[in-house]
């Protein structure tokens, strides 16, 4: 009986432990306790995404994240062919820059200049004008970690995985409930999907 | 002659039947999901404004429950043909219209996760069809048929 019990625990759990791999903290904002979890696949190429750091972004971070109600996590879904060539090197200057604490920074800068980096390719230029001297040269080298390549891969295989086919993608966790929301997404209604599972 | 018509009338009964449990799964994968899931699926559309996207994503699932049941337990066809059809008239003319802008995004015809290409076009179009026949056939035909 108790076997059973614990069977059937385990198989409620099992969703809730595989919705939320492992991610670098600095690619964070808000508390891990918060009950809910939103991860935003992105690229810093994509428009869109350019589109939802701007203006989605900051109404979340006021309304929810600050309150302790949403946990916000920033995921890597670089994109392939013509206007997406330089999106593994920006998401590779992003993680390292996450690794000492700056991936706020480099992102608002990556999507700040996006139309010019991601047609010249000058994707460090853009990257250390966010960075102090000392952090370029540390984010140079972390860049170099064969970790942060893997890092990118396997988000990327984690967000396929989860059903992201396009981006920006919105994967919005609450307990064992998991909605993926493709863009367009209006912040009237997520803000009705979040009020209704806070409640 | 007789059989002709038996299996004529076989063949609507089975398509009713289909086209009504296509309804009611339809329903049931919105109804599963907090409404402004559905809402942000229609909105992406970008053709309703947004109180009105609000009124479709809270009472739409609800209609397709309404004309799934009627149309499997064979009650007011002369309702529930046309109103599956204009149903499915509007989503097919919508999903035309967002494929031939390059819009790449879910049709929500049956909760999230699918988007539209030719072979969401395809079945909407043929369940399209086969509504219609259905309609014309309880228009005309009275409350034998379909």
């Amino acid at each position: 009986m108790s076997m059973k019990l614990y069977a059937v625990a385990l198989a409620a759990v099992l969703p809730c432990l595989a919705a939320m791999p492992e991610v670098d903290k600095g690619k964070t904002l808000g508390s891990p306790s918060a009950p809910i979890t939103i991860e935003v696949f992105s690229d810093f190429t994509c428009p869109h995404c350019k589109l939802l750091h701007d203006q989605t972004v900051p109404l979340l971070m006021k309304d929810y994240v600050v309150q302790g109600k949403v946990y916000l996590v920033s995921r890597d879904f670089p994109l392939n062919g013509p206007g997406h060539q330089y999106s593994r090197e920006a998401f590779s200057y992003a993680d390292a820059a996450a690794r000492i604490g700056k991936y706020q920074a480099v992102a608002d800068a990556l999507y700040a200049n996006q139309a010019a980096w991601a047609i010249n390719g000058k994707v460090w230029d853009t990257v250390a004008a966010a960075l102090s001297p000392a952090d370029q040269k540390r984010v140079q080298t972390l860049a170099k970690d064969p970790g942060v390549a893997a890092e990118i891969q396997r988000e990327l295989e984690e967000g396929t995985a989860a059903g992201v086919n396009s981006t920006p993608t919105l994967i919005v966790s609450a307990g064992i409930r998991r909605y993926p929301l493709p863009a367009p997404i209006s912040y009237t209604f997520l803000r009705s999907l979040l009020d209704g599972l806070l409640k | 002659m007789a059989s002709s018509n038996r299996l004529a009338r076989s063949l609507l009964l089975v398509l009713r039947v289909a086209l009504g449990a296509v309804f009611l799964y339809a329903a049931w994968t919105k109804l599963r999901e907090p409404w402004p899931i559905f809402a942000m699926a229609i909105d992406a559309y970008g053709v309703l404004p947004e109180r009105a996207v609000m009124v479709v994503a809270r009472t739409l699932p609800w209609a397709e429950l309404a004309i799934g049941l009627l149309l499997i337990a064979g009650l007011w066809r002369r309702v529930a043909t046309p109103a599956a059809s204009l149903v499915l008239l509007l989503f097919f003319g919508l999903m035309v219209r967002a494929y031939a802008q390059g819009k790449q995004i879910d049709c929500g015809c049956f909760g999230l996760g699918e988007a539209i290409s030719w072979r969401t076009l395809l079945r909407d179009g043929s369940l399209l069809a086969g509504s219609l026949l259905l309609t014309l056939v309880s228009l005309r035909g009275g409350r034998n048929n379909a």
